[in-house]
């Protein structure tokens, strides 16, 4: 299958911290989960896939366009949505006019096929009953689906999705994933996350980013095997374990080298992943 | 129903050659008036027609621009960019008050404390107005959208100079309103427009190198420090400073068009993020 995007030795350095550090990777079409801790170059990456930071070193495509040229560019933004970490919202605006906003970004200048486009992605993210509220009266998750909706204007090929379900109750959080799902469906989608559960109901792909560097390119089910054998339980933290909690039950999760005749547990795709950190962010994420 | 569409707006409409705001009037009544539908039916043909309905089914889900859109679409700027200009942040009612505030202040000073021929603080003061509200039109400290914008299809440069001219035409309005009530002072009063020039096209010329918030702080700043360099060597004749002067005002033309020529060299530096990457 050809690659929506392909990219090869991706290097940017910002005055001592290397934020990304030799990044190659190929996304195809399906949803691809970006997993890492605060720091670990996520934001970076999808900065630079998106044209809004040029990268030092290295180079990449977007459906066969080269961003290094200021018409590549062009291209690539035109077959692009993206909803950054933080989306601003002009706050007076309505959901409409918001969306509509954007669509005058992307280039729709006709009122009539614009506000046809503006329907339909509103339509798409079940907002067409609030539209004419203005925005700083909807709820987060309502924020976020405009967010949403006007990245999806123009129907890009490649939607880049910075941690989208940060700050969402676990309801809100259930619906995006499933809006997620359906925009993943015949193009590709680059999802940056902090929530191994994103990843295990949503993604086909999973990348681990850690210093800059990709630790880990494969299926999530490939990562939660690499914890199998890995995780134990005991009735203390274990010294050797390389991340521990202690669970509902009372009872420590180990992740690491278990000792002799200790009691296995079911790996998960969370322990893959504080595996393949190996150290890097581990204790962070244990804590969250 | 107490007005109808004529026939010959309703002929527009069905070619889709009826122009805002008269198409939104169109649109809204039409929605709600059966003889005018009817009327409607009769006079396109049948492909116009069906985009005209689709237009109506469009529009009818929209919502009604605010007041200051409103006003932008009847003098005439298109939609979109009446959109556009909605949504900078300087051109909002708090900013236009705050610098409203301001010049009045200055100019009741400048009248009140008169001690030479020209209106020193006023002069001083108006050029920095503009090149503040340029700067807080666009990146990454004010509009909410920046990083939505920077990755979007429109080029940088291109929404950088739609709402440049609108604040220039506003900050620019504001100013000259100002000066018409310095009338003792004559054509001296107007020596703040080219350095508000200079000022506003040096900031934006140096903004790719120097980021939005440095290159107008440092601007703004070396103003103030040259008028203070020029205070300390001492007025000319009329009391005028030496940027106020003639061949100050000649210098301040050559700064603008020179540094007009480096932003336009440098359009491509407004296409790429300027805040602090994560």
């Amino acid at each position: 299958m050809t690659p929506t995007v392909s990219a090869s030795g991706l290097s940017l350095r910002y005055g001592g911290t290397r934020a990304l550090d030799d990044v190659s990777l190929r996304l195809a079409p399906g949803v691809t989960g970006l997993l890492g801790p605060n720091g670990a170059g996520k934001t970076t990456l999808l900065r630079v896939l998106a044209t809004a930071l040029p990268a030092d070193h290295g180079a990449f495509t977007v459906l066969g366009n080269d961003p290094g040229t200021a018409r590549g560019r062009q291209d690539v933004r035109r077959a692009l949505g993206y909803l950054p970490q933080t989306p601003g919202f002009h706050p007076d605006f309505t959901a409409f006019e918001f969306v509509d906003y954007v669509a005058i970004l992307k280039e729709l200048t006709d009122r009539t096929a614009r506000h046809r486009e503006v329907r339909r992605v509103l339509d798409e993210v079940d907002l067409t009953d609030v539209r004419g509220r203005r925005i700083k009266k909807l709820s987060g998750g309502m924020r976020q689906r405009v967010a949403l909706a006007a990245a999806l204007v123009g129907d890009p090929g490649f939607l880049v999705l910075d941690e989208p379900t940060v700050g969402l109750d676990p309801e809100q959080r259930m619906r995006f994933r499933e809006l997620i799902a359906q925009a993943g469906e015949g193009r590709t989608v680059l999802l940056s996350t902090h929530q191994t559960e994103d990843v295990a109901m949503l993604c086909h792909r999973v990348l681990v980013m850690a210093g800059g560097r990709v630790r880990f390119d494969g299926t999530p089910a490939e990562l939660t095997a690499r914890a199998a054998g890995r995780v134990w339980s005991s009735a203390e933290r274990a010294p050797a374990a390389k991340a521990g909690w202690r669970t509902g039950t009372g009872t420590f999760r180990n992740v690491g080298d278990p000792p002799p005749g200790a009691e296995l547990l079911e790996p998960t795709l969370e322990d893959g992943y504080l595996l393949t950190l190996d150290g890097e962010g581990a204790q962070e994420v244990t804590a969250a | 129903m107490t007005w109808h569409v004529s026939e010959e707006d309703l002929r527009a409409y069905a070619q889709g050659e009826l122009a805002p705001p008269v198409l939104w009037a169109a649109d809204t009544h039409l929605g709600a008036c059966a003889r005018c539908r009817a009327v409607l039916a009769g006079v396109g043909d049948p492909a116009a027609l069906d985009a005209g309905w689709e237009r109506l089914d469009a529009e009818l889900d929209a919502p009604r621009p605010g007041l200051f859109e409103s006003l932008l679409v009847r003098t005439g700027v298109p939609d979109h960019i009446a959109r556009l200009l909605a949504a900078t942040p300087v051109l909002r009612g708090s900013w236009l008050g705050a610098v409203l505030a301001v010049l009045g202040t200055t100019v009741w000073v400048s009248n009140a404390l008169r001690t030479t021929d020209s209106p020193t603080l006023f002069l001083a003061l108006a050029p920095l107005l503009p090149l503040a509200g340029v700067a807080l039109s666009f990146g990454p400290v004010l509009d909410p959208t920046y990083e939505m914008a920077v990755v979007a299809p429109l080029h940088g440069f291109r929404l950088l100079m739609i709402r440049t001219v609108a604040v220039l035409v506003a900050g620019l309005g504001l100013n000259g309103l100002a000066t018409l009530a310095l009338p003792g002072f004559g054509l001296r009063a107007l020596a703040w427009l080219l350095p508000a020039l200079a000022l506003t096209t040096t900031g934006l010329a140096l903004t790719p190198r120097l980021g939005p918030v440095r290159a107008p702080s440092l601007v703004g700043g070396a103003w103030i420090a040259l008028l203070l360099a020029a205070r300390g060597a001492g007025p000319a004749g009329d009391g005028a400073l030496a940027p106020f002067t003639a061949p100050g005002q000649a210098v301040a033309a050559a700064v603008a068009a020179l540094a007009a020529v480096l932003l336009f060299a440098g359009r491509d530096g407004f296409d790429r993020f300027q805040g602090r990457a994560v």
